[in-house]
């Protein structure tokens, strides 16, 4: 054996080295996996003597009196619970005054990946928060690692205060029990979605009426008329996703619903059937509308071409003559604001929904909302005081977990101090709006268990005390229009998705592909005659994919869901 | 790369006699226990982290439930039907036309762009002008694929995209194009995307290969009268023949790689589907957001079946130049 | 100096002018993204900003330094990627000149061992179970152990030592020089511009791999730049589909989503400017001539 030289041996072995000791650092800490679960400390026997928030028994564990530890998860692409408690405002109050401590796993960008290895190796976290129908969250439900919390519901006053029991019934699993405690549940509308007209060129075109179908075909030209090609006339948000779109075919047979054409229903209720929506006389309609609007060039050239900063850019320096979408008072505010600071006198203001000539405008709606509001957190096996976690929840939908959350910690140096006696925040002198505004967006990332019943009151009791021109653009929109231009859609929304392994969940893939290509080829299709062309042999290849079967299904748990409801 | 210096073909002696011959295998072996042992640690750190998991492969075969883990055999096994329920995807025979289609345009551009970059490059005198150059040209790949398309698609817009203004000033066209949504344009601006993205970072290997060549066979062709085209065709071209062969072979097996992020970003208007839509895109939508693990596993498999037959086969073309990868 | 031909020259001149335009094209986006990292937020989203900013700010750099893991980030990027480089291409290396020698016993099973696994592979769950059961979870080595050999830069390499002269390799051992020998003593030191090249991909791979810590780290100490930033991002960019926001926190948070352009082209400045800046240093080594000399016919 030759020896070997020995600078090179030195080279090699101070990397070695390196490596080596930065090794070593990490291996003190050493832990075994993905979720580490914390035990809770002094876990005591379940405790119900402590003073409960209200009078009913039995009363369950009071949130807050003994310490707690889990760890939480947010099954999002562009959402972590934060690392250090200290850094949200909300969960430095639960550290500090409620003994809590959660250790947040997080997916840093790459949540479906990191499920998959969770799930494998059996490293779940404690909690979960994620969209309510997420297909992982059936995995899940079907390898029996979630605990179900109706031995709890009864235990806990907030929830079912807050949280219609027939919602409930609609939340539950197959069998039967209660997996997913929901966040923003509402019991008044929520939509944001409308059109949005810009107020200088509305008005230099000496502000003609915006009611039907006609009108605005007929502004639409005038507006290409007058200003050429500065101006864009029509601009729909999120095209890909049928939704700017989607409002135009809404308003071409009353009560039609945008959510048609949307990926979770992608059908057309007509009496107690759902039936195609390649078939149907309305959609028809308004994709001719929109391919008329696109020949004539009154409609955004690359509404399905170009990122949504373009729309934002075009919203902001005022050139866009309507702007259309399904949430469109983030943008509308901000536009308003930019073209205010130029000119006073501009602005943008929103109509009430466009209907075809002679239909009601009444019934005509815009968006929908649902009363399960938006996501669920779920308690899986791995945790060890599951009762206490969703204590935890509990406490957090109730008064004075959302006081916080919105207001941040109470006393008499802060926002607000004490409940009054219906339960609302006492607010104080120091009530500083800028703060509050900072509060609840640093909360954002963490409210998870949002009750807008609630909160929406809180913050009208503190708005109804304000001077109405200090109320913001999105408030009074949403009062005036979006809100009453939109219907409980909550039977459409909810337990209409198959699941995603097996063969009803491939022909939602399918055709849910088919359809967002035809809906690109009928929008900018020549003629009238081809949007028909197009649809045929869609409807055609759709029977192929099995499309039946998925409407079929899905007419059968909607129908469910509105016996439920009591509809 | 310096095979122009010396017509000896490697290694053709051996050090030791006693290596070949009628020696027993055994004591071969311990004679060049030296060699063996630069390729030992090296076998033991590919088998621990590539062989070992390879057991994945076979969930292609099996309706594989994640939180079974490493126990795949708790798993019901269901032969080929993930591979049948790809093959009768709708729209199969587009994808795969696609794919083809998409692979071979990337090859014939994108391959040969980067030599002939390493070849300008190499006539550049000036050394602070190449050097600048080729950091810069070096940059995009460093860029996300999220801005780039963001900025191409910027110019390709029918709304005050530089392009169409151009082309409208200039007469040629009366009304903006709607590149970005016709079938016929997609894969130009594909490949020329991709091509402008990649074309630096890909030359630095024919840079390298180009930078081993000895001067004095520039300075003789000088001296007879050759002019620069002729030495770049028989001086620089032959001698990084082994390096553009290798990886030319290399190219061969990533044939059915199509594409992933490049094309999801570009291919915005879901109407492009019928030219746009590649295997690893279908895969994607289908398989990995539905998290359904067995069938993209299963896709991979085919992939890697289809990319290890074309690999053999460039390989054994290729070895009558002699470069061979064995 | 020789006079150059017509030809010749014209051909010059289209180079030159070619280049010139590539590159312009090339640095655009770059110089773009570091216009609108330095342009407020707010008026980056009213488009229009090329080549200059508009409305002059620092602020999107301070939000991204306030960010106090960032420094320690940075430590982990720079460590991860010198010691991976460094290990992964001196390993593979090693491997790659074995492996060049026609008498090595199994040769061919080697060679088609390591290719095998270019194509034919686990996946995620069982790699990353492997991993896991080795303990390198939340450890700074899996770093750099499961990347140690490149099968795709060991193939490169062995093309390279194989073009080497054998007179080279004849005269070390003839002077007494072993295999090992051979290798550290000549053939390293003349493989410059393949050790520049495939070192330079190597520590590109791992400055910008975010891939990995997602699902092995846990720990912010060992948290990579890349991982950071994202999460910086993250949470300063705002989910417009939250429901219940109205008053003044629709406006803040308004805000904030304005800020996003501007902040993200601040972190991707942050994040590729080091790695950008380390080509320079290794062009030297694509030196012409470096084999000169080396063998006296």
């Amino acid at each position: 054996m030759k020896k070997l030289k020995k600078p090179a041996l030195l080279i090699l072995s101070s990397v070695l080295l390196l490596s080596v000791i930065l090794a070593g650092c990490s291996k003190k800490e050493n832990s075994t996996g993905g979720a580490s679960s914390s035990p809770s400390s002094s876990a005591s026997a379940s405790p119900d003597s402590s003073p409960s928030a209200s009078e009913e028994a039995p009363a369950g564990w009071v949130f807050g009196s003994e310490p707690l530890a889990f760890s939480a998860y947010a099954h999002y692409g562009w959402l972590d619970f934060p690392a250090d408690m200290a850094q949200v405002p909300f969960w430095k109050y639960l550290k500090e005054h409620k003994q809590t401590n959660i250790t947040a796993i997080q997916a840093k960008g790459n949540h479906a990946q990191l499920m998959t290895t969770m799930m494998a190796s059996g490293d779940l976290p404690d909690l979960i928060y994620t969209d309510r129908y997420h297909p992982d969250l059936n995995r899940l439900y079907e390898a029996g690692q979630l605990v179900a919390f109706d031995d709890y519901l009864d235990k806990y006053p907030n929830l079912k205060k807050y949280f219609d029991k027939k919602y409930l019934d609609i939340l539950r699993a197959p069998d039967g029990k209660l997996y997913k405690f929901p966040n923003w549940y509402t019991d008044h509308p929520t939509s944001t979605a409308g059109y949005v007209v810009n107020k200088k060129i509305y008005e230099e075109l000496g502000s003609p009426p915006l009611v039907t179908m006609d009108d605005l075909y007929n502004y639409l030209v005038a507006v290409k008329a007058k200003y050429g090609e500065d101006i864009i006339p029509f601009e729909p948000d999120r095209t890909q996703d049928a939704q700017g779109i989607g409002l135009i075919y809404a308003g071409f047979k009353e009560g039609a619903l945008y959510q048609s054409l949307g990926a979770m229903l992608l059908a057309v209720p007509e009496g107690d059937k759902l039936t195609s929506i390649f078939t149907d006389p309305a959609f028809r309609e308004s994709q001719k509308f929109v391919s008329k609007l696109y020949r004539e060039k009154l409609i955004s050239q690359d509404m399905f071409t170009q990122d949504r900063g373009k729309v934002q850019e075009k919203i902001l320096t005022g050139r866009v003559a309507i702007y259309a979408g399904s949430g469109v008072t983030t943008w509308g505010m901000q536009g308003d604001m930019e073209l205010k600071k130029k000119d006073p006198n501009a602005g943008y203001f929103m109509v009430w929904p466009f209907a075809k000539a002679g239909l009601d405008p009444k019934k005509i709606y815009a968006g929908g909302y649902d009363a399960l509001g938006w996501n669920v957190s779920v308690i899986t096996k791995a945790a060890k005081d599951p009762e206490k976690i969703f204590a935890f929840l509990d406490w957090i939908t109730g008064p004075e977990g959302m006081s916080v959350q919105f207001f941040g910690a109470p006393g008499p140096d802060g926002n607000w101090d004490g409940l009054d006696e219906n339960g609302y925040p006492n607010f104080t002198a120091n009530y500083d709006a800028v703060e509050v505004a900072d509060i609840q967006a640093t909360n954002d990332p963490v409210m998870i268990a949002g009750n807008s019943s609630y909160i929406d009151k809180a913050k009208a009791k503190y708005e109804d005390t304000q001077p109405l021109e200090n109320q913001n653009w999105a408030a009074r929109w949403q009062r005036d229009i979006t809100w009453p231009s939109s219907n409980d859609i909550t039977g459409f929304r909810n337990n209409l998705e198959p699941p995603a392994d097996g063969e009803l969940g491939d022909i939602r893939q399918n055709t849910l592909d088919l359809f967002l290509q035809i809906l690109s080829e009928t929008a900018t299709a020549k003629s009238d005659a081809d949007v028909d062309r197009i649809l045929d042999a869609a409807e055609d290849k759709a029977q192929k994919l099995g499309y039946q079967k998925l409407i079929d299904w899905r007419t059968e748990r909607w129908l469910e869901n509105k016996k439920i409801l009591g509809d | 790369m310096t095979q122009a210096m010396t017509k000896q073909p490697y290694s053709a002696t051996p050090p030791d006699p006693g290596l070949v011959g009628k020696k027993s295998w055994l004591s071969r072996l311990f004679k060049q226990l030296d060699i063996q042992l630069m390729v030992w640690p090296g076998l033991l750190l590919i088998f621990v982290f590539s062989y070992i998991p390879m057991y994945g492969v076979l969930t292609a075969f099996m309706d594989y439930n994640v939180f079974t883990g490493a126990r795949i055999f708790e798993n019901p096994w269901v032969g080929f039907k993930h591979f049948e329920a790809f093959f009768n995807a709708p729209d199969f025979d587009t994808l795969l036309r696609n794919t083809l289609i998409i692979s071979v345009l990337k090859f014939v551009i994108g391959f040969p762009a980067p030599i002939i970059l390493a070849l300008l490059l190499n006539e550049v005198r000036h050394m602070a002008f190449k050097r600048v150059v080729q950091t810069i040209t070096y940059l995009p790949h460093f860029m996300s694929w999220v801005i780039v398309g963001g900025l191409v698609m910027s110019l390709l817009s029918t709304e005050n995209g530089s392009i169409n203004i151009l082309l409208q000033k200039l007469r040629l066209i009366n009304e903006p194009v709607h590149f970005l949504s016709m079938h016929e344009y997609f894969w130009s601006i594909l490949i020329t995307t991709n091509v402008w993205k990649e074309i630096g970072f890909n030359s630095i290997v024919y840079l390298a290969a180009i930078a081993a060549i000895d001067p004095h066979l520039y300075e003789a062709a000088d001296i007879d009268g050759a002019s620069k085209f002729k030495q770049i065709y028989l001086i620089t071209i032959p001698t990084i023949m082994p390096v553009i062969i290798i990886f030319m072979i290399l190219a061969m097996g990533s044939f059915l790689n199509a594409g992933f992020e490049d094309i999801l970003i570009l291919a915005q208007d879901p109407g492009l589907r019928p030219v746009s839509d590649v295997i690893d895109t279908y895969v994607y939508r289908v398989g990995l957001q539905n998290q359904k693990y067995s069938y993209a596993v299963a896709v991979g498999l085919f992939k890697a079946l289809v990319s290890i037959t074309l690999l053999t086969t460039a390989n054994y073309l290729a070895r009558r130049s002699g470069n061979s990868l064995w | 100096m020789k006079r150059l031909g017509y030809s010749d020259r014209m051909m010059i001149i289209c180079i030159y002018t070619f280049l010139t335009i590539l590159s312009i094209t090339c640095i655009y986006p770059f110089w773009n993204a570091l216009v609108v990292s330095f342009n407020e937020g707010l008026d980056t989203a009213k488009g229009g900003i090329t080549i200059w900013p508009r409305a002059f700010t620092t602020a999107n750099y301070e939000i991204v330094f306030s960010d106090k893991n960032l420094l320690n980030a940075f430590f982990i990027s720079i460590s991860r990627t010198i010691v991976g480089t460094i290990s992964a291409v001196f390993a593979t290396a090693l491997l790659a000149y074995g492996l060049t020698k026609p008498y090595l016993i199994g040769r061919k099973f080697y060679v088609l061992f390591f290719i095998f696994t270019m194509y034919f592979g686990g996946g995620l769950v069982p790699t990353f179970l492997l991993v896991k059961s080795l303990g390198l979870m939340n450890n700074f080595l899996v770093f750099i152990i499961p990347s140690l050999i490149s099968v795709w830069n060991m193939i490169i390499f062995r093309a390279f030592f194989k073009s080497l002269p054998a007179g080279l390799e004849e005269s070390a051992q003839i002077d007494g020089c072993g295999n090992w020998g051979t290798f550290f003593k000549i053939v390293l030191p003349l493989s410059g511009p393949i050790i520049a090249t495939l070192g330079l991909f190597t520590a590109v791979a791992h400055w910008n791999d975010w891939f990995m810590p997602t699902i092995y780290i846990f720990r912010e100490d060992l948290m990579p730049v890349q991982t950071v930033l994202r999460r910086l991002l993250n949470a300063n960019l705002v989910a417009d589909q939250m429901a219940g926001f109205d008053g003044k926190t629709a406006e803040l948070m308004a805000k904030k989503a304005l800020t996003s352009k501007a902040l993200i082209n601040a972190t991707i400045m942050v994040v590729t400017l080091p790695i950008v800046l380390v080509y320079p240093f290794v062009q030297k080594y694509f030196v012409k001539g470096v084999m000169v000399g080396s063998l006296k016919e």
